[in-house]
């Protein structure tokens, strides 16, 4: 909360391109060394098999880190990511067990996310309320509505469509999953965005210095606004891709994973003061966390040890972070 | 989250009277919620009604007067629903292999103290922004607490003075009611009396200037990381004498309901601004409307939605007062 690393500003972009190249340089390292690692000890973890399926179920982190990245950049949060899951699962799953028709419950569930990232974002940039205050709040909403309108129980994909079941076994070339496809793509899209498209330009300038970027002649409110639609339209995508994994809208879908996203994202070097990291990092943030919980389960550690592991990698990654960023800019 | 530290300094001269009203929307909100409810439903009003919502605030009063100090020096914590948990567990099964309370909450002190030590040596010595230190926190106690036992850890003492901690009454009111207001008490002298409360607030308001003025301004955060974990060890303990047993599900949003009642009391995240009243009246809120949906027979999950809204409104609400203040 005492988001006092706005200083790395002043070092110029050059300084700040090194220092991100070092980051993700290092973050690959780490990732390397964690896959070598479980190759050598976990068994059947170096196989294209279990490669691929864990890209698969990092698919879901992946997509909603992009959303929770960017709104980070912008110099805001969003922890409602979690219970939006559960929350735009209800819409696809009935719409589709209505009609039989997956376009219509996905255009259901994105215009419901389109909706909750109105929300979000009108609330925080034009009503400016504190947004961690503000996606704190629509989660509980959320949750509980989810809670309410499923009476807790769970509703079941009835129509089972073949093009839905495929979002969650189907394979490109029989190889990489489709949920992993359509994260790298949007991987993709957006790393364009962020580096080479004006949009991106401003979303660091506004994460970065608010008021510089408002005398820039940059529309602050506005590319807030929109960056909490995007993290609202992407973790949407992420609950559908979920939904067709467990075949159902469960409500209690995505608990936690606002936490685990979180983390993700910070380990991947974004900062949560706002103007700082890529989505390249936080993607490496995703994997390398991702590639762990695998490795540990098939090490044959109980998933309780996976849980306290991961917490102390968090801190112990951002405490280096922190570390060796002081040490630049300070030495 | 970084806009309002700007603005926020030229109303210092008005700060006080800010505080002031900011609290008085709550209570007014407090109000007319007690009113409406009790002409839905009259047995709002009995005894036995009142002493259960003290009863259930006194939990969350108690963390979230450690949480105020804490969020008021510009930090927060995630981990205590976690902590919670475990405590109590731990509390538990040290009070099955001593039969002494003292030693019981000797450890569920000791461990929760150290939670919040931990915690804070993270924050103030590796830098680590407290929203991601603490996550990693919780984590690890979400792990750990199933590692430490698998099933809720049964009361096989049988101590009356550890029963008495939950369901013990002075006089007419609860014990867990009556440790609350002493540790609120202790906790609001202390944040608007005393000179460590207000170097608190310096802290959280601007901390260069409190390091500048000499002042260690890591000890001050690491002195409210600390008494957060020590009220949570006190609520923990409460907590597993109320169910009997140390529960590790126990405490699951816990941390949500604690940080939500401390900043529906006009405590704000960003630091330097916040009072303890606030905090008492945003519990009491966030009580009665949790008594009331139960009393008036709605379904139960509203618990979750109506809190909701209610943060996002107050909250809107007392920005709206402070533009018209300003102008």
């Amino acid at each position: 909360m005492s988001l006092a690393s706005t200083d790395t500003m002043k070092e110029g972009p050059s300084m700040l391109a090194r220092l991100f190249a070092r980051q993700e340089l290092a973050l690959l390292l780490c990732l390397i060394l964690v896959i070598t690692f479980f190759s050598f000890t976990a068994e059947n973890f170096f196989s294209v098999r279990n490669m691929t399926n864990v890209l698969g179920q990092a698919s879901l982190a992946l997509t909603a880190g992009i959303g929770c990245a960017i709104v980070f950049m912008s110099g805001e949060v969003d922890i409602s990511i979690g219970s939006l899951l559960a929350t735009i699962a209800l819409p696809l799953i009935i719409i589709m067990n209505d009609t039989n028709s997956l376009a219509l419950g996905v255009g259901g569930a994105l215009l419901f996310g389109l909706t909750i990232g109105v929300v979000n974002g009108y609330l925080t940039a034009y009503a400016g309320i504190n947004s961690l205050i503000v996606t704190l709040g629509t989660m509980f909403v959320m949750r509980g509505g989810v809670y309410l309108y499923t009476g807790q129980r769970a509703i079941p994909d009835d129509a089972a469509l073949d093009s839905f079941i495929a979002l969650s076994d189907g394979r490109l070339f029989n190889v990489v999953p489709y949920s992993a496809v359509i994260a790298i793509v949007l991987l993709a899209a957006f790393a364009y965005m962020m580096q080479h498209r004006p949009f991106g330009r401003q979303i660091y300038a506004v994460g970065g210095n608010p008021e510089v970027a408002r005398l820039a002649g940059y529309d602050v409110r506005r590319v807030k606004f929109i960056c909490f639609i995007i993290s609202a339209l992407l973790a949407t995508v992420a609950g559908i891709i979920l939904a067709a994994r467990v075949g159902s809208a469960q409500h209690t879908a995505g608990l936690n994973f606002e936490f685990q996203v979180v983390a993700a994202t910070v380990l991947g070097g974004v900062s949560l003061a706002g103007g700082i990291g890529s989505l390249t990092g936080m993607a490496l943030g995703v994997l390398i966390l991702q590639f762990l919980s695998n490795g540990l389960r098939g090490l044959g550690l109980p998933t309780e040890w996976q849980l306290v592991i991961t917490g102390m990698i968090i801190i112990a990654a951002v405490a280096f972070d922190e570390a060796k960023r002081r040490r630049i800019i300070g030495g | 989250m970084s806009e309002l530290t700007q603005s926020s300094a030229p109303r210092r001269s008005v700060g006080g009277q800010l505080l002031g009203s900011s609290q008085l929307v709550l209570g007014i909100i407090l109000a007319v919620l007690c009113i409406a409810i009790s002409l839905a439903a009259p047995q709002f009003y009995s005894e036995a009604n009142i002493i259960a919502i003290l009863r259930q605030c006194a939990l969350v009063l108690i963390v979230a007067s450690g949480m105020t100090m804490l969020i008021i020096t510009a930090e927060v914590d995630l981990s205590v629903g976690a902590s919670l948990a475990f405590v109590g567990c731990i509390g538990m099964a040290v009070l099955n292999s001593t039969h002494s309370l003292a030693l019981g909450m000797l450890a569920a002190f000791a461990f929760a103290g150290g939670v919040g030590l931990f915690n804070g040596l993270v924050v103030t010595r590796l830098k680590v922004n407290s929203l991601i230190a603490t996550i990693g926190t919780m984590m690890m106690l979400q792990g750990g607490v199933y590692l430490f036992t698998r099933e809720a850890v049964q009361n096989h003492h049988r101590l009356i003075s550890f029963t008495d901690l939950g369901a013990g009454y002075i006089g007419a009111i609860p014990l867990p009611v009556v440790i609350a207001v002493v540790i609120f008490a202790i906790a609001a002298v202390t944040l608007r009396f005393t000179t460590l409360g207000r170097y608190l607030y310096a802290v959280g308001a601007n901390e260069r200037a409190v390091r500048l003025s000499g002042v260690r301004s890591e000890r001050l955060k690491l002195f409210a990381f600390v008494v957060t974990g020590l009220c949570v060890g006190v609520a923990g303990m409460i907590l597993s004498s109320l169910m009997n047993a140390g529960q590790p599900t126990a405490g699951r949003g816990f941390e949500l309901t604690v940080i939500a009642a401390v900043i529906l009391g006009g405590t704000s995240l960003l630091g330097g601004r916040g009072s303890l009243f606030g905090t008492l009246l945003g519990v009491l809120v966030l009580k009665v409307i949790d008594n009331g949906i139960i009393i008036l027979g709605w379904n139960q999950d509203l618990q979750m939605v109506v809190p909701g809204v209610v943060i996002i409104l107050a909250t809107y609400l007392d920005i709206i007062r402070n533009r018209a203040n300003v102008r």
